[in-house]
């Protein structure tokens, strides 16, 4: 088989800074490859770099990028635009914003196949029905006069993959094409690109920090760290019998959904109930048509207790979290901490904080680490000017920070050292519930590991009762004591943390637990 | 609110050329009206017999229809045209923002708001000029005053929208989340990162207030004479442009001078914040 991308010696500056350092591969007609890594690890710059789409600054300083012998690194810009989206296309991680709101999906579909030369708007508008027949969405024609925002986060993906399929390319590039997703609707892009590979023959790159999604989708996998590749081979080789330890270590970090749950092990809950939720309902947009966030929810949460709440996006998880912290009130039902009211006493609102998703947004850029933390001190009327700091000190020893960075600015950490100081911040007024949503879903699972250490470890010496909210089954698994399945606002099913994942009484349970990629390789086979 | 005194973008977007060819012009200006008193020994008021003379070694831009030393009143009337801009943007600001941060505060403040923005916004300069020295008299308060009132719709809405667009960030849920009251999210977290476009307002506002005075003092509604200000330099000069352009010259050059310097000034801020 002869290649059809081969890819010598890439390197990719910026402003000086090397991000690629030395990439090669070859890439057959009808192949498969994944390219795995944590963030940083120069994979996406690699995915660009093939396209010569580098942003502004970033530049190709050596080797070549041959498609069928043609070395696009050196290639003309106009001569590069012909063979952009025509022998090889891309796309991207978020279908919300890749599309162009103001137009609807059959004008998109018809430019991209005008700028490929197809001659004849009845012709074109066929082939546009065809594509988004190819990439399965139902009713095609009709929902060709139809804007993206009519469109599920999966079908845009759908729409995206069809134009790139526009002008019939010999090779996709796809950047985390799945990330975004739920993990059903992930099961179902993946099936679609693995078909679109079988059946139309497309070299297929798929570029991704999930060695779940590259387990089940490519036939060779790169690994790369720290802008080299530290590992190249077939996939089933490579995640059984991995040569180098940054893939050993990878391998290891990853959470698996066969593992049963660790939370017994640091934690026993105990006692009354701390948090009681019943009857909630929450409904928010206009009066006249107002959508239904939560629908009747009950649950309870004991000391030294963590309850895994999952479910996919727009199950109403992250309204809960909210309603919970009283950031928005809920229109019905009543959150009890040991018996007060949640709506009449403050003292029983500092006892529940708050852990939140993005560790970039939700610190304040402009305040120190210590002014941060000190923040809820302040607001909570705890010591005073002298006693607030050596408590910052020790808020920071507890997530194992330096107490000497609290001076520095939030800029000044990476994604998992904020994440941490997240922690500390919801730590700081000593509450005896943490509400974590998605904590480490935005965090390499490297990071992620030690982040879930770093909460099982507070929990037993704090007693902390948590509500841990995930998207991630294997993670939920691991954490939880119980785990709550929360589909359309409702709390489908609740029960111990191994059985759920082991034995479903719900079918949406069932679902959910079908979708979640597997590494091919389980260590029991 | 010692937040306030932020790290701001602003080497950064003077660095440029765009931005340095801004200061050179306006600290030009800004300096030939600070050292008018070491520069010209003239009054500024004082007539003489020798009018409408051109340029020469003792009157450097010529004299005027009153045989007043153009050169000295330039410098004065630079003076004029910065203490009222210097008066009239921070006082419109800080009105603008304080009822920016009044609707943020409520719904039904917001709405108040808002229409007095409209109001204001849709109300003819010439017109709110006209009424406010018709009240007061011509002179230099009624011009401040009409600058200020121009200046709030801009700085509001501009800090309104930061303050939209911030106070949805995680980081300010987490301020509530964690017991801060509404006004303490308002000022502490949010309104110091909603500041940074306030910046290129000013510079923008500045320019317009030489713009406003310019056009006030034009009309016969302005600083009254005989203090000099550029407009009513050049308001003079205007019946005179036919038979003595140079007149005209040196308020014409100093005025844009500063209009262009500003607006440079303001342009490469802006892309400095946006970079």
């Amino acid at each position: 088989m002869s290649a059809v991308l081969e890819v010598r010696d890439l390197h990719v500056e910026f402003a000086g800074a090397e991000a690629v350092a030395g990439v090669g591969f070859e890439l057959a007609a009808g192949e498969t490859l994944g390219i795995v890594g944590e963030s940083g690890s120069g994979k996406s710059t690699t995915a660009l770099a093939l396209l010569r789409m580098l942003p502004a600054g970033g530049r190709i300083s050596v080797g070549s990028v041959l498609l069928d012998g043609q070395d696009l690194a050196t290639l003309p810009e106009p001569a590069l635009r012909a063979v952009r989206g025509r022998r090889i296309a891309m796309i991207f991680q978020d279908p919300m914003s890749s599309l162009n709101p103001v137009l609807t999906v059959g004008r998109q579909l018809d430019e991209a196949l005008r700028a490929h030369g197809s001659d004849g708007r009845a012709k074109r508008a066929a082939r546009a029905v065809e594509l988004l027949d190819l990439v399965g969405i139902p009713d095609a024609a009709r929902r060709l006069r139809d804007h993206p925002h009519q469109f599920s986060g999966g079908q845009r993906q759908r729409v995206m993959i069809a134009l790139a399929l526009a002008g019939d390319p010999d090779v996709l590039v796809a950047d985390e094409p799945t990330t975004a997703l739920d993990p059903t609707v992930q099961q179902q892009i993946l099936r679609l690109l693995e078909r679109i590979n079988r059946e139309r023959g497309t070299a297929l790159v798929l570029i991704s920090h999930d060695l779940g999604v590259i387990a089940q989708t490519c036939r060779r996998v790169l690994v790369m760290h720290q802008g080299r590749v530290v590992e190249h081979g077939p996939t089933e080789e490579v995640l059984t019998r991995p040569r180098h330890t940054y893939t050993a270590r990878l391998l290891a970090a990853v959470p698996r959904l066969d593992e049963p749950s660790s939370a017994a092990a640091h934690a026993t809950p105990a006692g009354d109930p701390l948090l009681t939720v019943s009857g909630l309902r929450g409904t928010y947009g206009p009066r006249r048509r107002p959508v239904t966030a939560l629908d009747g929810v009950d649950l309870v949460l004991r000391p030294g207790e963590t309850l895994g709440l999952v479910g996919e996006s727009g199950s109403g998880k992250s309204t809960l979290a909210r309603a919970l912290v009283r950031a928005h009130p809920p229109t019905a039902g009543d959150i009890r901490y040991r018996g007060e009211d949640l709506a009449v006493s403050r003292a029983a609102r500092r006892e529940i904080q708050m852990v939140f998703q993005d560790p970039y947004s939700s610190l304040n850029p402009r305040m120190t680490v210590g002014q941060i933390l000190a923040e809820p001190l302040i607001a909570h009327g705890l010591g005073d000017r002298a006693e607030r700091s050596p408590r910052v000190a020790e808020l920071l020893r507890q997530v194992g920070l330096d107490p000497a960075s609290a001076d520095r600015h939030p800029r000044a950490f990476s994604g998992g050292q904020r994440q941490r100081i997240g922690i500390a911040r919801a730590l700081a007024p000593r509450p005896s519930v943490l509400i974590c949503d998605e904590p480490v879903s935005a965090l390499d699972v490297s990071v992620q590991a030690q982040m879930l250490d770093l909460l099982a470890g507070l929990q037993r010496d704090l007693g902390l009762a948590i509500l841990f909210i995930a998207h991630d089954l294997a993670v939920v698994r691991q954490v939880s004591h119980r785990i709550a399945v929360m589909h359309q606002g409702r709390i489908v099913e609740t029960g111990p943390a191994d059985q759920i994942v082991t034995d479903p009484g719900h079918p949406y349970t069932a679902a959910l637990l079908a979708a979640v990629p597997h590494l091919t390789t389980r260590s029991t086979v | 609110m010692t937040t306030l005194a932020v790290r701001l973008p602003l080497p950064a977007g003077l660095r440029t050329v765009r931005g340095a060819t801004g200061i050179t012009l306006v600290g030009a200006v800004v300096l030939a009206g600070l050292l008018a008193p070491v520069l010209t020994g003239t009054d500024p008021t004082a007539q003489s017999s020798l009018a409408l003379a051109g340029p020469s070694g003792n009157h450097l831009f010529g004299t005027d229809d009153l045989g007043r030393d153009l050169f000295s009143r330039v410098l004065y009337g630079i003076r004029t045209d910065l203490l009222i801009g210097l008066t009239a943007v921070p006082a419109g600001a800080l009105s603008g923002c304080a009822l920016a941060l009044l609707s943020g505060l409520s719904r039904w403040a917001d709405l108040a708001v808002q229409r007095v923005f409209d109001l204001l916004l849709a109300f003819p300069g010439l017109i709110l000029a006209l009424a406010v020295t018709a009240v007061l008299g011509p002179g230099r308060w009624p011009v401040i005053i009409v600058i200020a009132l121009a200046e709030i719709p801009g700085f509001g809405r501009q800090l309104r929208a930061g303050i939209l667009v911030q106070r949805e960030r995680e980081y300010a849920l987490a301020a509530r989340v964690g017991g801060a009251s509404r006004l303490r999210v308002l000022l502490r977290h949010v309104l110091p990162n909603a500041v940074d476009p306030l910046i290129v307002q000013s510079a923008v506002a500045l320019s317009l207030a030489v713009f406003i005075e310019g056009a006030m003092s034009f009309l016969g509604v302005g600083v009254r004479p005989p203090e000099p200000s550029l407009g009513g330099i050049l308001s003079q000069s205007t019946a005179y442009l036919a038979t003595h352009p140079a007149f005209a010259a040196a308020p014409l050059i100093a005025v844009t001078a500063l209009v262009l310097g500003l607006t440079l000034i303001a342009e490469a801020l802006n892309e400095g914040i946006r970079r």
